[in-house]
């Protein structure tokens, strides 16, 4: 292989994280042809977080009173939790993620966007497809395979139209004028490419036709750890190597920190889903490249964290103390650290016997998604929805309640499902201890969650509210319409 | 151009390992297994086709999101099969009749894996599902009362009538009969039975208590 020749070819430019500045009307020219397309996908992710938050508070009171909007079939916990989750990834996390991209990639290779049609119409195509797929789902057309719920016309949908937003951003590439490839570039690129080709295949193999069940817990896990690990993180990774940078002004610590945290993470990724098949029912090779490819994943963590950490260390600390959106990205990092570390802790077998199937994992899950993800992008998007809009945040108040009410929400749920889960790990192994018995240990951790859920609601009403006062709508019309 | 080339070229290359790893080995050699013929006819056995519309129900029902179907290998813990939850690990074997095979990630409820060997009475099913709580105090199971309907008494008691004392009873003259759906659904359960012995797995076998 030639790699590391073409690679050292990408030189210094690569340090920064941004063409150097463009010039006043260009930019402006830039932010126009984007605010259209990119502020319709954020509003509908912002309308499915919420939604999504709304229908999960319902599941958490479910599970302390059981009896709270019982024995209705749309309302019966097993489909409310499915299209909950699904509303978070497929309503919140890919269509904001795929703004972002939208953002990073016409500002980093300096071109205005053209065709701006076809990119608002596949994203209708999305919205539409999710929200008759949720609708499904409720209706008990769900497939419970997890994260790939929705029935094989919706999932076509959003497959369809996933790959006409993805194809033109990939023609935007193709235009650009700027020559260099920037960090945040790899990032994005791998998500953006990698994505219809996991959903595309699971779901050609689980749910639009259907191999034998004997193969299909692999790919039911691969799917999931690859959702993860091949969007999730690249695409906040991508966004935090864009941000520092330039609110900071610091350049880019080591490059070849950089480059070894991309290709690692890449590495490793996709095997580590097979991490939650332990002990399951597949060849003992796979659980061994489970187990060892998550705890390697500590690697493009470390490597990404210290750089980061050497940028702030490096970055004027009243800067720091002002921006908002580096808080949130602050958070992120430290969520992204713990979420790695109490991944790897129950991917070691002795420890996952106890913990697998507990709440550890999904409260790993959730500062993984929440903490990492979800603050990094709320960070990003304190950066650029006033650049997009030309107008600033009404209220720093507002931002810090947002702010505090998500730390402490996702710290508070976290710690509770993993304590939680600990607790009952420890009296599943106990055969002694009845069920019902580890029914009444989970039921104070359940109350944690459920209180915390509600503090999340409502943060993001703080956000909202924001939002409004931007009064945003009257904005959009005012830009001259770009064709 | 160049790089952005090599770029793609080292993506696809890294994400390719593991696709081919997982997704093309799992379905070129798990997905390729075969039945095999047991002493008592060929293993894994056939769902009925009762059993196959019950397991749409249990889809559509989301019973997934709380249990699990799956009995973790011996090496990793014994808290499965001492808990009586199955009498031996499942293998891949196991899933070979599944349309979607229900792992399942998060154990709220029992495994299932057995549930049909471990409880045979389909009343209990039904009156289970229809009030979980009244049938297991403290159970955080939600009732399923729409896989059910609420009927006029004909002449006799019909014989999959619910049983039902407590708060949920009908008033007097009427019973609770349970959909075709709900019949479907627990002939699927009472199907869920992996105590066969294959070939593959009789090895790793705990002898029996
Ligand atoms: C909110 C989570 C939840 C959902 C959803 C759920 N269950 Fe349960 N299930 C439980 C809990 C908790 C128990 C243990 C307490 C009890 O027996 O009710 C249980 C117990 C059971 C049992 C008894 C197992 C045993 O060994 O005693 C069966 C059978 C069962 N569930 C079937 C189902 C079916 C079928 C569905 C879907 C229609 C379903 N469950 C959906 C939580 C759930």
């Amino acid at each position: 292989m030639n790699n590391a020749t073409t690679l050292s070819k990408i030189e210094p430019a690569s340090y920064l994280s941004e063409p150097l500045p463009l010039d006043a009307s260009k930019r402006l020219e830039i932010d126009r042809s984007l605010s259209v397309p990119i502020l319709f996908l954020m509003r509908s992710s912002f309308f499915s977080f919420s939604l999504a938050l709304f229908l999960i508070s319902i599941c958490a009171v479910k599970l302390v009173f059981p009896s709270f909007l019982d024995g209705i079939s749309f309302l019966t916990y097993g489909r409310l939790f499915p299209v909950a989750y699904d509303l978070f990834i497929y309503g919140w996390a890919i269509p904001l993620g795929f703004a972002l991209i939208l953002w990073l990639m016409a500002r980093l290779s300096a071109t205005p966007l053209s065709h701006i049609r076809i990119l608002t119409a596949a994203a209708h195509l999305w919205n539409s497809a999710l929200f008759l797929g949720s609708l499904a789902v409720l209706a008990g057309y769900g497939t419970s395979v997890i994260f790939l719920e929705y029935p094989n016309w919706a999932s076509f949908l959003l497959f369809v139209s996933f790959l006409l937003m993805g194809l033109w951003v990939l023609l935007l590439t193709q235009e650009r004028k700027e020559r260099a490839l920037y960090v945040s570039e790899w990032y994005l690129l791998t998500a953006l490419c990698s994505f219809p080709w996991i959903y595309g295949t699971a779901n050609l193999m689980l749910t639009w036709g259907k191999i034998q069940g004997s193969a299909q817990g692999p790919i039911q896990c691969w799917y999931a750890g690859s959702l993860m690990q091949f969007w999730l993180t690249p695409i906040a990774l991508g966004t935090i190597y864009y941000l520092i940078p330039k609110i900071t002004g610091v350049k880019i610590y080591s490059y070849y920190l950089a480059l070894f945290g991309f290709f690692s993470l890449l590495l490793f990724s996709g095997w580590n889903g097979l991490s939650s098949l332990i002990g399951g029912a597949i060849p003992a090779w796979m659980m061994s490249a489970g187990v060892v490819t998550n705890i390697m994943l500590v690697l493009p963590m470390i490597a990404v964290v210290i750089n980061f950490y050497w940028m702030f260390q490096e970055s004027e600390k009243l800067i720091l103390h002002q921006s908002p959106a580096l808080r949130f990205v602050a958070a992120g990092i430290i969520s992204y650290v713990i979420a790695t570390v109490l991944s790897l802790v129950s991917s070691f077998p002795c420890f996952n016997a106890i913990l697998n199937f507990t709440d550890y994992l999904s409260g790993t899950f959730l500062l993984f998604f929440l903490g990492f993800f979800g603050m990094t992008l709320f960070g990003g998007l304190y950066y650029f929805i006033p650049r997009l809009t030309g107008i600033s945040w009404s209220s720093s108040k507002l931002i810090q309640f947002h702010f505090w009410l998500s730390v402490v929400g996702i710290s508070l749920m976290v710690s509770s499902m993993v304590l939680g889960g600990m607790i009952e790990g420890v009296a599943f192994n106990d055969p002694v201890i009845t069920f019902t018995n580890i029914l009444s240990y989970t039921l104070p951790w359940n109350v944690l969650v459920t209180l915390s859920w509600f503090l999340l609601l409502l943060g993001f009403f703080c956000f909202m509210r924001l939002l409004v006062t931007m009064r945003w709508e009257m904005i959009e019309e005012k830009l001259p319409m770009p064709r | 151009m160049n790089r952005l080339r090599s770029l793609f070229l080292i993506i696809i290359l890294l994400f390719f390992s593991s696709w081919l790893g997982v997704v093309v080995y799992s379905y070129l050699e798990l997905g390729h297994f075969k039945s095999v013929a047991g002493s008592d006819g060929i293993l894994p056995p056939y769902y009925s086709g009762q059993a196959i519309l019950g397991a749409r129900v249990y889809a559509a029902s989301g019973c997934m999101t709380c249990h699990t179907q799956q009995i973790r290998q011996l090496d990793v813990t014994h808290s499965d099969i001492d808990r009586k939850w199955g009498t031996r690990p499942s293998v891949a074997l196991d899933y070979l009749r599944d349309q979607t095979a229900f792992l399942g990630k998060r154990r709220m409820g029992p495994d299932l894996s057995n549930v049909g060997s471990r409880l045979t009475d389909p009343i209990w099913y039904y009156h289970h599902l229809y009030e979980p709580d009244q049938v297991t105090p403290g159970s955080i199971m939600p009732s399923y009362r729409y896989l059910f309907h609420m009927q006029k008494i004909q002449g006799e008691l019909s014989a999959q009538a619910i049983p039902l004392t407590g708060p949920h009873a009908p008033p007097p003259g009427y019973e609770v009969v349970p959909t075709k759906d709900a019949q479907d659904l627990v002939a699927y359960l009472l199907s869920l039975k992996h105590d066969y012995t294959l070939p593959e797995v009789s090895a790793e076998t705990p002898s029996a208590p």
